[in-house]
């Protein structure tokens, strides 16, 4: 009887420890997004003070205006956009038929042209961009939306996911569906899609999220302003404003407000598949 | 677009994992037909460009002049030998000291994270929420949030070390702390990732060990170090595998933060081929560093395949 009630003592004590660091660490962690959305509407002469105030004195969304504007974010904005639609709908498109190509056909060298798949898993971009980026030069890619979309068209990321959900699902759906009259791609459209929803919309939010924080590729195949995307406008603008490098950190910080914003929207509103989507993919 | 031919009854013989077996040619060539576009790009945008790869690491080209011609292995001897060798094996170390960096980060601080926010209650939910959230947020708005909080004359971190009576340092300007800095971004963003990764593995392991344990006087730590972590290894592993095969592929944060620089101090892999390429417009050189690159990388995933092979898998 004692014991237990010492043992409940010493374990709330911990118990509150335990909440105490929980929350400081909380707030240490998301003080960078804090003093990002902080610093963004707040004046130049402000962002300059040799003492940080920690809340904005006075309350300044022009800034958003003038990145927006000044610094034609909103072309950006377009770029992005089609960028990552583009690269969503190939890949998604090209990896649920080679997935049901993997899973449920039957032809020859399946299985040599899967490994071609899975090789191409440890092949990135930042090994092969040289060579793609003199063929997209000499089809005249550069800066076009087919330049920024065509080397990400197909992810054996997504293949090798949505190959083991098919493969997952029983054969005998496959075969009812069949028996209702439905041929390869209505099985896959009305039986095997809807199936694995799970598997599709997380994977597909991390596609969509790798597509829209894209830098490495946009920064070599879009150089200039037509096609720029937000990511390398984001990180031209600390270059823009040559020689003022501090004074215009407030404009800095609303571009990086906007350029984050459709993301964390998409990951308050999906935020258990997207917290499961990584862990999913680790299981495997 | 359906294949009505399908409707006949074809033998569905199957074999264990679900394949379907099927006797028509046609049917052959329609489901090679479902893999054919992904093949395609593949080919294209991957497989080609690595030939194209080597061939170039065996070329004198630049794009400064228009032809170009084989030179056998000067570039490899440029690279291992000559005036290339430094630069190599100085961005190797920056790289691999990042890698560590950041496997410490996702190993280390997500473990420590995983057991300091397990509780199950909301409001632990929710944090774990906040902690997560940088994990989606765009690489580039991370590194210029870092770049203004790490400013040297008006960045927060400097002002707060002053309240404390340190002197201000000049984070992304000095050679001792500029990947310092560069690896602070990192784990801002990823220590959320390991640290759900643990969570969801820890969650797997049956309460029956817990209780088995404490029934035979085992201490919270005795439990920790004799239950989780072994019961973990399969999640350490994969973390381990992944996180260094991507760490090694770092470019937006340094590209943004340092440049580089100061005195190639932060100048890792990736970079140091991007400046060959796209500054010096040095194709053959670069082509040279991204076969090498390619090289380690393979040598990495065929090393960890094999260890993983032969480790021990306590999960049954």
């Amino acid at each position: 009887m004692n014991e237990t009630i010492v043992s409940k003592k010493r374990k709330s004590a911990w118990y509150h420890i335990q909440t105490v660091l929980a929350v400081l660490v909380t707030l240490v962690m998301i003080f960078p997004l804090y003093w990002m959305i902080a610093t963004s509407v707040k004046s130049a002469e402000e962002v300059q003070r040799v003492i940080p105030t920690l809340f904005p004195h006075s309350f300044h969304p022009e800034n958003y205006v003038a990145v927006l504007t000044k610094a034609n974010f909103l072309h950006y904005y377009w770029n992005t956009i089609v960028m990552t639609a583009g690269i969503l709908i190939l890949q998604v498109g090209t990896g649920t038929l080679a997935a049901y190509g993997f899973a449920c056909g039957n032809f020859k060298g399946r299985n040599v042209l899967f490994y071609l798949v899975l090789g191409a898993l440890m092949i990135p971009l930042q090994v092969t961009f040289i060579p793609i980026y003199i063929m997209c030069a000499n089809w005249g890619l550069n800066d076009t939306f087919l330049g920024l979309i065509l080397p990400e068209s197909v992810s054996a990321y997504y293949i090798f996911m949505m190959r083991n959900s098919f493969l997952a699902i029983d054969q005998s759906y496959v075969d009812a569906g069949k028996i209702d009259g439905l041929g390869k791609l209505g099985v896959i459209r009305h039986v095997l899609v809807p199936m694995s929803k799970s598997t599709i919309f997380t994977v597909t939010l991390v596609t969509f999220s790798n597509g829209w924080n894209a830098y490495f590729w946009p920064k070599i195949i879009a150089k200039n302003e037509v096609r720029r995307v937000l990511t390398v406008g984001l990180a031209q603008l600390k270059n823009t404003f040559a020689g003022q490098a501090v004074s215009n950190y407030h404009e800095i910080m609303a571009g990086a407000v906007l350029a984050i914003i459709p993301l964390v929207v998409l990951f308050i509103i999906f935020q258990k598949y997207m917290m499961t989507g990584y862990s999913k993919a680790a299981m495997k | 677009m359906t294949d009505t031919k399908n409707l006949k009854p074809v033998s569905t013989a199957k074999n264990g994992k679900g394949r379907r077996m099927s006797n028509s040619t046609r049917s052959k060539i329609g489901d090679f037909m479902f893999v054919l576009p992904a093949i395609i790009l593949l080919a294209v945008f991957t497989y080609y460009p690595i030939a194209k790869l080597v061939q170039i690491s065996f070329t004198d080209w630049n794009l400064l002049k228009p032809e170009w011609k084989f030179v056998g292995l000067k570039n490899w001897k440029w690279l291992f030998e000559g005036s290339g060798a430094k630069y190599l094996w100085n961005s190797l170390k920056v790289t691999f000291l990042y890698s560590c960096g950041e496997i410490f980060a996702t190993l280390v601080g997500g473990m420590l994270f995983a057991l300091l926010f397990r509780r199950m209650t909301r409001s632990f939910s929710a944090m774990r929420a906040v902690i997560f959230v940088p994990k989606y947020v765009a690489m580039s708005s991370c590194a210029v949030v870092f770049l203004w909080i790490l400013n040297t004359d008006y960045g927060v971190l400097n002002y707060l070390l002053s309240l404390v009576g340190i002197a201000p340092v000049d984070w992304l300007n000095s050679q001792s702390t500029a990947l310092i800095s560069v690896l602070m971004t990192t784990c801002w963003r990823v220590v959320g990732y390991g640290m759900m990764i643990y969570m969801s593995a820890m969650i797997g392991i049956s309460p029956q060990y817990y209780e088995a344990a404490s029934l035979d006087g085992a201490s919270k730590s005795q439990q920790f170090f004799r239950i989780t972590l072994p019961l973990l290894s399969p999640t350490t592993l994969f973390l381990l595998v992944t996180t260094f095969l991507s760490s090694m592929k770092v470019f937006q944060s340094v590209d943004i933060l340092t440049s580089g620089g100061p005195a190639r101090s932060t100048e890792v892999f990736v970079y140091l081929i991007y400046k060959y390429a796209m500054v010096d417009f040095r194709m053959d050189r670069a082509a040279t560093s991204a076969v090498m690159f390619f090289i380690i990388l393979l040598l990495v995933t065929v090393c960890t395949m094999k260890f993983s092979q032969n480790s021990v898998n306590y999960d049954s």
